[in-house]
């Protein structure tokens, strides 16, 4: 995010619709689901395959990297999908949040 | 319970009695996780945290109402399971199969949290009394049902 083109803008108000002028990217929302010691693995891997409709490879990949590294990037997207898929995430159950990029 | 045969419109699983009452006995808690557990946000970085906080909560009330329901449904309504010689059969469809697995890991978990959310990398043991124990018991019996539950949805025999 650019933090030095418009400091008189408040942050997380009117920002959304605007393009990063540094990346060229559209602002987005970080899906994270964050480690804890109750969801077993073979839980988190198949919610990760239901939500995101990814192959159980990808979605290993990503419940061992919640696993080992305490917390994972799952997709960055706009605000609507972001908060789509913390409900989707938190209706299992899973630690999930979205944060902006 | 294991699962004995399952196609592309149904799973048949097979239970003794105990394990019948036993399964009824963790889905008559749900739902345990409170409502306002879940976070939308860590940082509160984004537009209208409480607006969307909201929605999230009311969301997911709903939902759990719902989840609420099919519970009820389950328990109390015939052709669910069906008495055998050896036990009882439960049949269930892939989405009923999704749908009990996030009923009985909101248990598991509402589990966790009522046993003060022990983390062994955080050293956070749980503190063992005689309260706590039926906590310590529903969480892991959730998380066995969950187990057999998910191997009929991968394929995978369980024994």
């Amino acid at each position: 995010m650019a933090t030095t083109a418009t400091p008189e803008v408040l942050p997380g108000i009117d920002r959304d619709e605007e393009t990063d002028s540094q990346t060229g990217r559209e602002p987005g929302y970080l899906v994270i689901c964050w480690n804890d010691p109750v969801n077993l693995m073979d839980y988190v891997t198949h919610v990760f395959q239901v939500v995101f409709g990814w192959q159980r490879q990808k979605a290993e990949v990503h419940m061992l990297q919640v696993h080992n590294q305490g917390k994972s990037v799952l997709v960055r997207e706009s605000m609507e999908k972001a908060e789509f898929y913390v409900h989707q995430l938190q209706k299992y159950t899973l630690h999930a949040t979205m944060e902006r990029d | 319970m294991k699962l004995i045969r399952t196609n592309r419109k149904k799973s048949i699983f097979e239970l003794s009695l105990q394990e019948k009452n036993l399964l009824d006995e963790v889905l008559k808690l749900y739902p345990l996780v409170p409502a306002t557990h879940h976070r939308l946000s860590r940082k509160s970085n984004i537009a209208q945290p409480n607006d969307h906080q909201r929605l999230l909560e009311e969301s997911l009330t709903a939902q759990r109402e719902e989840n609420r329901k099919y519970v009820q449904a389950m328990l109390h309504q015939p052709g669910h399971f069906e008495t055998t010689t050896s036990g009882e059969q439960l049949a269930l469809s892939g989405p009923e199969i999704e749908w009990l697995l996030q009923v009985l890991n909101d248990v598991r978990v509402g589990s966790w949290i009522a046993l003060g959310s022990p983390d062994p990398d955080q050293d956070k043991k749980i503190a063992f009394n005689k309260k706590l124990l039926p906590h310590f018991r529903m969480m892991e019996l959730a998380g066995e049902f969950e187990m057999v539950f998910l191997d009929a949805l991968t394929g995978r025999a369980s024994g």
